[in-house]
């Protein structure tokens, strides 16, 4: 790493007092930083345990460039092996989705069963003397360091020293539950949808995170056409943004008097799924909705894990059907980020509800989405504007809600139901929030 | 598809070929509206995700889960946006060109409604800005054209894109 330590330590001053350097939207070396201390060991989200249901289910997923075979075993265990083989390194599987009891390795067919094991070793006795020249016991493909699962929620860490992801969680837990279990049956995800965006992926992490004060213009189109029974660009101001361990997110607020299923019918869930909620949900995460009144939007689990909730009108007749999307961005250069957009359902709703939800879901978000066209086309462009020399020069002012002292212009909220700490209105704590954690994991040598 | 496709100099053929024709120089002039009047009121307009499988798994895009699965209101509400002065990711607008390509049409069960069913290859051409990188997007269409006392319109289209991971930065775009 030729980026002198001084230099680093400069930049993370400034992104820690809201100042951010506009180049670390476009810099190589800040982007080998990224994959060498944060990727590296943070959690990841790699895949949704409705992906793979039936034994011999497996998708293929990335941690930037590190291939990983997400599969769920024989015995039904979830299992997450790197996807290279231990003879001579050939990526063993290369579909990205499917079902095998066996991934046959093409270039000289060693096999090995879907819990990673080695079974088979072609010309065994011959080549290798057999169980004596080359043991097969305990051989397998390499696991990832780290594994958990949280709602379905598989993740994986390259650090084996990780915290165990519940810890990892913590206060943000509370939240993940209103888009991954709204009853016990939990959360169904279909997709992804994937394409390249030429931008940064730092930016729309940072967008989800908690920038409810770019939807009034960004996404003053799908107000014009009338895709909310409200204007609800606008209200976005009355919404409150919290942040709560490694997450971070948005909400709305509700209308006024509304009790938890009344408030829940307004963002149009069917009475059929109300009770499960009740069910499934704490008195605190109830008393958000019922008595904070307020319902969760978009959201950033870092690094790179987003999740949005919201809901429009999908036909003449003015029928308001949420959806869920949880979507992650995906590193592929410092200019470059993958997509991967999940259109997420309760498996236990009504056939009628997916079917309108997933039709919400199409037309604000996702490739073809109406809000995410032009939230990319802003992302591209500032990814485009970061890439020069005058980039080092601009400290992007990220201090919102500050006061030159560095206090908030206004109190927390002191009656709201979740955990962390939680302000009404726009501000850009949620990402201030969100690059404290980035720079300490790019200032952690280890 | 088992039947053969109608030679080429048969009128139904011709008139489909140049249906996809004209609907191409819609869309390339940005003429949404125009080509919003060339569909059925109960269109459906899809877009599979396309994915990456074993020769053996017996698919290839998703059952569940496209690009695009539209109808009349959502595409609607889609070029109403664009009309919008707020769409920004085409403003300014994206350059486009529709090559439409190896059409083929075939009569619709004999004796059905006035239908044909014509497949064809689209590749488009978009540029965005002065200095960026253009984006191909490439795909096969199966559609449904009805014959209505108006000329022939889309009643349903099925895109098979080419890619599993599109290059393109949205589609704010219809193929
Ligand atoms: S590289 Fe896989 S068997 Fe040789
Ligand atoms: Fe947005």
């Amino acid at each position: 790493m030729n980026f002198a330590g001084s230099q680093l330590e400069a930049v993370l001053a400034d992104v820690r007092r809201g100042m951010i350097p506009a180049h670390v939207y476009g810099d190589p070396q800040i982007f080998a930083l990224e994959r060498d201390r944060l990727f590296a060991r943070s959690w990841v989200f790699l895949a949704h345990e409705s992906e793979i249901p039936d034994p011999g289910d497996y998708v293929v997923r990335r941690v930037l460039a590190d291939s990983f075979i997400v599969a769920r075993d024989e015995s039904g265990a979830v299992r997450v092996m790197f996807n290279m083989c231990l003879h001579r390194g050939m990526q063993v599987c290369r579909a990205e989705m499917g079902n095998a009891s066996h991934f046959r390795c093409p270039y000289h067919a060693w096999t090995y069963r879907n819990d990673g094991s080695l079974t088979g070793l072609p010309f065994h006795a011959e080549a290798y003397g057999g169980e004596d020249g080359f043991p097969r016991e305990g051989q397998s493909l390499l696991p990832a360091p780290a594994m958990g699962i949280h709602n379905g929620l598989i993740f994986i860490s390259l650090d084996p020293g990780a915290p165990p992801l519940p810890e990892y969680l913590g206060d943000f837990a509370f939240y993940l539950d209103f888009y991954t279990r709204q009853s016990p049956a939990g959360v169904e995800l279909r997709g992804p949808q994937r394409w390249r965006v030429k931008a940064n992926w730092k930016i729309g992490a940072e967008n989800f995170a908690g920038d409810s004060y770019h939807t009034p213009h960004t996404h003053a189109s799908v107000v014009d056409i009338g895709l909310f029974r409200e204007p609800k660009a606008s209200k976005r101001k009355e919404g409150a943004l919290y942040v709560a361990g490694p997450g971070v997110g948005t909400t709305y607020k509700l209308p006024p008097g509304g009790d938890f299923a009344s408030q829940l019918r307004y963002v149009g869930y069917p009475d059929a799924m109300i009770p499960a909620m009740a069910a499934s949900w704490s008195a605190g995460q109830r008393a958000l909705i019922a008595d904070s009144g307020f319902m969760v939007s978009a959201a950033t689990l870092f690094p790179n894990l987003s999740l949005v909730h919201n809901w429009p009108q999908i036909d003449e007749r003015g029928t308001v059907a949420p959806f869920i999307s949880l979507r992650q961005w995906q590193p592929v250069s410092e200019r470059e980020t993958e997509v991967l957009s999940w259109f997420a359902v309760d498996a236990a709703a009504p056939e009628a509800f997916k079917r309108d939800s997933y039709k919400a879901y199409l037309m604000c978000f996702g490739s073809s989405g109406m809000f995410e066209q032009d939230d990319v086309e802003n992302w591209v462009s500032i990814t485009e504007m970061a890439a020069g020399s005058m980039a080092r020069r601009l400290r992007l002012n990220s201090r919102m809600g500050l006061t030159s002292a560095g206090q908030p212009i206004k109190p927390p909220l002191a009656t709201f139901a979740g955990p962390g700490v939680a302000y009404q209105g726009f501000g850009e704590f949620n990402q201030r929030h969100w690059l404290r954690q980035w720079s300490d994991h790019l200032e952690d040598p280890r | 598809m088992t039947a053969r496709p109608l030679p080429y100099g048969d009128p139904a053929h011709q008139a489909a070929h140049q249906f996809l024709v004209e609907e191409a120089a819609l869309l390339d002039a940005a003429d949404y509206s125009g080509w919003l009047d060339l569909l059925c009121e109960d269109i459906r307009y899809l877009m599979p995700v396309r994915v990456t499988t074993a020769r053996g798994a017996g698919f290839d895009s998703l059952a569940d889960m496209g690009h695009f699965d539209e109808d009349m209101y959502a595409l609607r509400k889609r070029v109403q946006r664009l009309a919008t002065d707020h769409a920004w990711t085409e403003d300014p607008p994206s350059r486009t060109r529709h090559f439409v390509t190896n059409v083929r049409t075939f009569r619709n069960e004999p004796g059905a409604r006035a239908e044909f069913l014509v497949e064809s290859a689209v590749l488009l051409f978009r540029s965005r800005g002065d200095t960026r990188e253009a984006d191909l997007v490439s795909a096969g269409r199966a559609d449904l054209l009805r014959e209505t006392g108006a000329g022939l319109r889309l009643a349903r289209r099925e895109i098979t894109v080419d890619e599993a991971v599109l290059r393109t930065q949205n589609l704010a775009v219809f193929l």
